[in-house]
């Protein structure tokens, strides 16, 4: 059996208490969401915080409400939570999709959004998604609060910008633009429990129903330390006549843009190989969405 | 410091002073002798610790007793009503959905709280809601066979 290591629990009961707590804690304290990766860290011992801080008291940090068109999401919102929501599901479906790719329906039950992108695994389900949707993150410290694009958040596997006495609040989603569509592809051997072994996530907004496309968003994940933009894919999109051709011309850029690694989950050349596949089918299934304006908009 | 909290487990009340430290599992197991949770790979991937937490199945080695506190719990224990089998019990057993039985539990937990969430599952939901679910003897066949068994038996 695997054991825990001895820590204090705290279960503050506001936000504030929460956010001087962690200040006094000065490291030595970690926010418990979900627990799925926390535990399983602490329990193998790759992390050994002294105390941990649950905002399990905090209402609002469970609740999923729209915002100006776009969507609000709280950062304790479970997987499961937003894998079944008809808000989610209707407004940003690719948010949904990529929920319902993580772990298993026992994992998603307690696994949170919040926890997903401060967890900063490069594998991570939810991130491509929320990067191709604009996602942007709210932290709280106890003296200075700041919201981050999620582009900038991540800076390496397991690292990002949050302060260890920041708390991940919400996640904001801004409102989509007509004549978009998007689509996430995960890669594994398996159907559930997987980590990625290739996943895609693709935007595409035309200006009008056959128009051109006036913003293209391409995210590669388990492919570089951190879920990248395909840059040089992007570019080659913007401005040009959605077709086979030019997707396939995409892919092959996206995968120049990619620096997978070979381990156990892939080799470097599948991994290329597949971040090929996966751009030029995400992007058709994003145009076909783009177009016909199904499920939602985005 | 250990730190009192209540637990609803079967309907019944429980009052445990428990360390931070201690599983969801553990203290089932250990403090109020469930032993019908089982503790298999202990970091979320088996699924042999499953329980439902305030009406969703979790993996219990991965929630701290003291994260459940105030919580309503249904162990395995909780499925049968007093001698008559719950039919997904009833199912596993007369279609050899059992073999070594180490699963069982958490498998059965999983698909009573699909089958109340949707009484008429596809043979695909089934096995997505077992996903979380391993089992090494029965290649599943038989599980998904007794799911959809005790659904039909449900219905009249």
């Amino acid at each position: 059996m695997l054991l825990l290591p001895k820590f204090d629990y705290e279960e503050p009961k506001s936000l504030p208490e929460a956010l001087a707590m962690l200040s006094e804690l000065k490291g030595n304290g970690k926010v418990i969401a979900g627990g799925t990766d926390l535990l399983v860290n602490m329990k193998k011992g790759t992390v050994r915080p002294a105390c941990l801080v649950s905002l399990k008291k905090v209402e609002a940090l469970r609740e999923i409400s729209g915002e100006d068109g776009g969507l609000s999401v709280g950062s304790h919102v479970t997987i499961s939570e937003i894998a079944d929501s008809d808000r989610v599901a209707s407004t940003f479906p690719v948010l949904a999709r990529s929920a319902s790719c993580l772990g298993s329906p026992l994992i998603r039950n307690r696994a949170t959004i919040g926890g997903n992108i401060v967890t900063a695994r490069p594998a991570a389900d939810l991130p491509p998604a929320l990067l191709v949707l604009g996602a942007r993150v709210e932290l709280r410290g106890k003296d200075k609060d700041r919201t981050v694009s999620l582009d900038g958040f991540f800076t390496g596997p397991g690292t990002s910008v949050i302060e260890t006495r920041e708390v991940l609040t919400r996640i904001v989603i801004p409102s989509p633009p007509p004549f978009t569509g998007a689509d996430y592809i995960k890669l594994g051997h398996r159907a559930a429990l997987e980590i990625a072994i290739v996943a895609v996530s693709s935007r595409l907004t035309l200006d009008k129903p056959d128009g051109v496309i006036v913003d293209a968003r391409v995210i590669l994940s388990s492919v570089a330390p951190t879920a990248i933009h395909a840059v040089s894919a992007e570019k080659a999109l913007m401005g040009q006549r959605p077709s086979e051709d030019l997707f396939a011309k995409a892919a092959l850029l996206a995968v120049g843009d990619s620096s997978p690694i070979t381990d156990i989950r892939g080799g470097a050349e599948y991994r290329r190989d597949m971040v090929n596949t996966l751009v030029k089918r995400t992007l058709l299934k994003a145009f076909n969405d783009a177009r016909d304006m199904k499920g939602g908009n985005a | 410091m250990k730190k009192l909290i209540t637990l609803t487990v079967n309907d019944t009340e429980y009052e445990v002073a428990v360390a931070p430290n201690r599983t969801l599992t553990q203290v089932l197991r250990e403090d109020l002798n469930l032993l019908g949770t089982k503790e298999g790979c202990g970091v979320g991937d088996c699924g042999a610790c499953t329980v439902v937490l305030d009406g969703k199945p979790v993996n219990s080695c991965l929630v701290l007793a003291v994260q459940a506190d105030g919580s309503r719990i249904k162990t395995i224990e909780g499925v049968a009503h007093g001698d008559s089998l719950h039919p997904v019990q009833e199912t596993f057993v007369e279609l050899g959905a059992i073999q070594c039985g180490f699963c069982t539990p958490g498998m059965i937990l999983s698909a009573t709280s699909l089958l109340e969430k949707n009484p008429h599952p596809t043979e695909q939901e089934v096995r997505q809601a077992l996903s979380g679910n391993l089992c090494r003897c029965t290649g599943y066949q038989k599980i998904v066979e007794a799911v959809q068994e005790a659904s039909r038996r449900m219905k009249g």
